[in-house]
């Protein structure tokens, strides 16, 4: 399925705070807005996705025969019968975009680069506005990504392949779990027919990065 | 029964439907590989298979679509247990009555340079599937599914080198015409004909009444038979199932069937039942399709160059004559390199000639890095420019596209050697008029030796609208005469043989003053002659204002909008370029605000009273570190500090000229630098290479997924005492772990720092690294500690 980014509803504040940027420095709103329109011309963004049912066998969680393992994504899952499996990229051209960005101007393609962040993201969430309109009546945990918390990064290969992505959207992952094309994003989303408790909407204690995290030592969140 | 008796039996030939869907509902669990069912459940394939064939199936598919190495290791299956039984259940079930096809699936993974996969390695994969579908009695191969080109070349020459099977190839394409990767119909048709593929078209993707229009396109390329293999629509994310009956399905499928396409089955959601109603749909028709005059033309992956009107090939990336890019060559920098390719298509080149041959570098190595660099940024189509045969194959295999060799000459062992390669690879060629007596003096002479290269291609097998002829240019103030032979001998070739004309243009004015003058007027008179094809410096306005005008006044700009659109309100359109506007600001000022060429004047300037490296360490270097401390303070962010090293830079530039025709040197120390091994991540890594740059440092970039041994490589060739590793992924940090160690065993003296956002000091420490770097500022602060 298709999503068409345009220029009046992109999230610039997004990708300002991707590059470190005060939301305030109209210097860098400019270069944001400048590297804004190469890119949305040229990319294609798309996602893919399927309803599955979640298996719990003793204390080990499936989904659709996809081994969900650590403690982390069980207990994000809890009370949910099923879950949205999908996957999202902006496709090659961002990523031939961003090869050629660097080779002619840097400073473009740091920019550049923060702006694919911030439009996958944007993406992701159009997706899940219209997956959870085919549900009518049900509940939706957050999104939760393979590598986050203890959800190993090496399940991508058997996730995407779980939703035919290499041959529906062209999106495969290499021998080290990198997504390709790169400005990609494959998540979990658990469903229930009765309210979920409100699971903590910050999820920094589960994150990879949260020792390094730039965000999370000026007491902000990135967004996820 | 082969697929020669049956493509001679001139009605459309059925091939099967879904393989993975069909053994779903056999009961294999969702997750499973469909491959297993080989090994474990004969009966369902058999099952399959013979429903298939007795629904029409003249070839059936055998279940080793996935059965590369890669996927089936994660079930620790092998191609050699999975791919015989595949085979012989789909035999059994043929029972003489279709044929066989070994199925080559993609591998799975993206190849460089969006992911991590070499060409080369994707080669191995499959020809170790092609090996054992021929060992099991394969009766043909076919590749599908395939969105890269890159991986269905490799796919290709596993087949054609392991085995002696016909072919067929498909590929999935979006409703825009492309595949995934950018792919268009068009070159993939030009490529894989070019190849030697036995038939072409496309699968999976969408329903057959979308694919109509892309098979068109491809259909103009190529006189091969053609193949439709569609889904049944698309399927619906919440139940599974496809949009299209099987009805619609064969009623779709047999407009095409009316067209011509040769080939006719079904892809994901469908089923024997929908192979049934096809052959109901098809039975009795005739198939067959037009010859098509296919237009000469070059092409990448992305990017077909039509060779209707003059096309300008590109020749900055040559070391020949140029010190900066000899300097980036054994810098091993090939953003340089793609630096020159970007301004060349900007300035309007249509195809790339590459040369990379210089006395000290390994010049196939080096070729095949270039090739592969350049395909991650530009669509223009390459000429692959060397002297070596073995430096023209090893590009070639790497090219996804149809290239153009330079050269072949009128000469023995030239020709036996080139053009089996050219043929092989489906190339174009590159020849060039002198043979073992030197360059005849005559365009009669010349005239001959084309005529010869042309003859002996043809021969080949090769296309004669795949020959281009270079009449040679030579230096006019040496050989007054020779200018009037060569045009005429243009004349001749594209008169009288009809084939592209290649020209160096740039080589009629050595050693005369005034060179862009008599260049401008050698390229006019010899388009007029009838070049199609000159290889000329585009960045020089002089030269494409030529052949914009060209095009104007022969009519191929219709209602002149090109050369509008070029030139807009300007009267005259090559304005004398003033070698520096004196500058008004400060080289502080210039620096801080970003301000490239504002920032080359001021460092002009000060160079007349001062001494370059005065320049450098009081007032560049001081300049870098007032914006690196505003970015520490957060007064200014990424970007900013990035444009002010832009800045310096290219004041770094004009200093290093300076110093160069002093022949001294302002390099400080050689870091090198790379993205480890598996990890494609290279935008920090760049950002430190140019904070680096500008601080006097030479840096030698690797690039991204370096394997460790050039690491250690590069850093004792170039006596690098300091090192950078950037990895970003918790997964590739093994790579930076083990590359360090590598370095460490090969005692090499020298620092290692390391950055990324997964690292921690901690870590750093824990895998042996002397320094951590958290940004691109404290890489440099490392720089100077370590080599001052």
């Amino acid at each position: 399925m298709e999503i068409t980014l345009d220029f009046e509803t992109f999230p610039v504040g997004e990708a300002l705070r991707y590059l470190g940027c005060a939301q305030q420095d109209e210097d860098s709103r400019r270069l944001v807005t400048e590297a804004l329109g190469p890119l949305l011309s040229s990319i294609h963004p798309r996602y893919l996705w399927r309803l599955l049912p979640l298996e719990r066998i003793s204390d080990k969680l499936s989904a659709g025969g996809l081994p969900l393992e650590g403690s982390d994504i069980r207990r994000h899952l809890e009370g949910c019968d099923r879950a949205l499996l999908f996957c999202a990229t902006l496709g090659h051209e961002a990523d031939q975009l961003l090869r050629r960005t660097q080779v002619e101007d840097l400073s473009k393609a740091v920019v550049l680069d923060s702006c694919c962040t911030a439009a996958i993201e944007e993406v992701c969430d159009r997706a899940e506005e219209q997956m959870k309109a085919r549900l009518p009546g049900a509940f939706f945990t957050t999104r939760y990504s393979p590598g986050y918390g203890d959800l190993p990064l090496t399940i991508q290969e058997a996730f995407l392949s779980l939703l035919e992505a290499p041959k529906r959207l062209g999106l495969c992952a290499s021998d080290s779990s990198i997504l390709t094309p790169r400005k990609s994003v494959t998540a979990i989303i658990g469903v229930s027919e009765h309210p979920l408790t409100p699971a903590g909407q910050r999820r920094c204690e589960s994150c990879s990065a949260r020792e390094n995290c730039p965000y999370r030592k000026k007491e902000e969140y990135c967004g996820r | 029964m082969d697929v020669n008796t049956l493509l001679s039996l001139d009605r459309p030939i059925l091939l099967d439907g879904a393989m993975g869907t069909m053994l779903q509902q056999k009961g294999l669990p969702a997750g499973a590989p469909p491959e297993s069912a080989a090994l474990e459940h004969p009966q369902w394939l058999l099952d399959i298979h013979r429903a298939y064939r007795e629904a029409g199936s003249d070839i059936l598919y055998a279940d080793t679509f996935g059965a590369s190495e890669k996927k089936l290791a994660r079930w620790g299956l092998t191609p050699e247990l999975v791919i015989p039984a595949a085979v012989d259940l789909a035999r059994q079930a043929a029972a003489g009555k279709a044929l066989v096809a070994l199925d080559l699936g993609p591998i799975g993974q993206l190849l460089e340079p969006a992911g991590t996969l070499s060409p080369l390695d994707a080669y191995e994969i499959f020809a170790r599937q092609v090996r054992a579908g021929a060992a099991a009695g394969a009766d043909l191969a076919v590749i599908e599914t395939m969105t890269d080109l890159a991986e269905m070349r490799m796919a290709l020459l596993a087949v054609k080198e392991n085995s002696s099977l016909p072919v067929l190839c498909t590929m999935t394409f979006e409703e825009n015409g492309r595949t995934f990767t950018g792919c268009s119909a068009a070159a993939m048709a030009l490529t894989l004909t070019g190849m030697g593929a036995d038939a072409i078209g496309l699968n999976c993707s969408l329903g057959p009444a979308q694919l109509a229009p892309i098979l068109e396109e491809m259909a103009r390329y190529t006189n091969l038979p053609l193949i439709a293999k569609p889904n049944a629509g698309l399927p619906d994310p919440l139940t599974g199932v496809y949009d299209v009956t099987p009805e619609e399905f064969a009623g779709q499928m047999s407009l095409l069937a009316d067209r011509g396409i040769r080939f006719l089955g079904g892809c994901c959601g469908t089923s024997p039942a929908t192979i049934a109603a096809l052959r109901q749909a098809v039975s009795g028709k005739v198939s067959r399709r037009k010859v098509v005059e296919v237009p000469a033309a070059v092409c990448s992956a992305t990017q077909v160059v039509p060779l209707d009107r003059v096309r300008v090939i590109g020749e900055r990336i040559n070391p020949t004559g140029k010190k900066k890019f000899k300097e980036a060559l054994l810098r091993e920098d090939m953003d340089y390199l793609l630096g020159q390719a970007l301004e060349q298509t900007a300035a309007g080149a249509d195809i790339l000639d590459v040369n990379v041959g210089l006395p000290g570098i390994d010049e196939k190595e080096m070729m095949v890095r270039a090739v592969k660099a350049l395909q991650g940024v530009t669509g223009a189509p390459l000429q692959i420019d060397s002297t070596k045969p073995e430096v023209l194959e090893a590009a070639l295999r790497v090219y996804a596209g149809k290239a153009i060799v330079n050269s072949v000459s009128g000469e023995e062992r030239s020709l036996s050697t080139v053009l089996p390669l050219v043929k092989k690879y489906g190339a174009a060629v590159v020849g060039l008029t002198l043979d073992e007596k030197g360059i005849p003096k005559t365009a009669a002479e010349r005239f001959d030796i084309a005529r010869r290269i042309l003859d002996r291609a043809v021969s080949l097998g090769i296309p004669r609208q795949n020959v281009y002829i270079d009449c040679l240019t030579l230096t006019v103030s040496a050989e007054q005469d020779s200018a009037v032979e060569t045009l005429e001998a243009v004349r001749r070739v594209r008169q009288e043989l009809g084939l592209q004309t290649v020209l160096g243009v740039s080589n009629i004015s050595f050693g005369l003053p005034a060179r862009p003058l008599v260049n401008q007027a050698f390229l006019t008179m010899a388009m007029a002659a009838g070049l199609t094809l000159p290889i000329l410096n585009p960045n020089l306005d002089a030269m494409m204002a030529a052949v914009r005008s060209f095009h104007l006044l022969t009519g191929k700009d219709r209602d002149a909008r090109e050369f509008v659109a070029a030139y807009g309100g300007d009267t005259s359109p090559a304005p004398a370029a003033s070698p520096s506007s004196p500058s008004s600001v400060t080289l502080e000022y210039a620096v801080e605000h970003g301000l490239k060429t504002e920032a080359a004047a001021a460092a002009r300037t000060l160079l007349e009273t001062e001494e370059p490296m005065t320049v450098v360490n009081t007032r560049l270097i001081p300049a870098l570190d007032v914006a690196g401390s505003r970015f520490e303070s957060g007064k200014i962010f990424l970007p900013q500090l990035i444009q002010s090293a832009g800045a310096a830079q290219a004041a770094f530039e004009v200093v290093k000229e300076k110093i160069s025709t002093s022949s001294g040197s302002v390099s400080k120390g050689t870091v090198v630098l790379a993205t480890v091994k598996n990890d494609i991540h290279d935008i920090g890594k760049n950002i430190v290479k140019v904070l680096l740059e500008n601080y006097g440092y030479t840096v030698v970039d690797l690039g991204r997924d370096v394997p460790k041994e050039q690491v250690a490589d590069a850093v004792e060739r170039h006596h690098a005492p300091l090192v950078g590793l950037s990895a970003l992924m918790t997964t590739t940090l093994g790579s930076m772990a083990e590359t360090i160690a590598l370095l460490r065993q090969r005692e090499l003296p020298c620092k290692v720092m390391v950055g990324g956002a997964v690292l921690t000091a901690d870590y750093a420490a824990s895998i042996g690294a002397d320094f951590y770097a958290r940004d691109a500022k404290e890489g440099v602060d490392i720089a100077r500690q370590v080599i001052g």
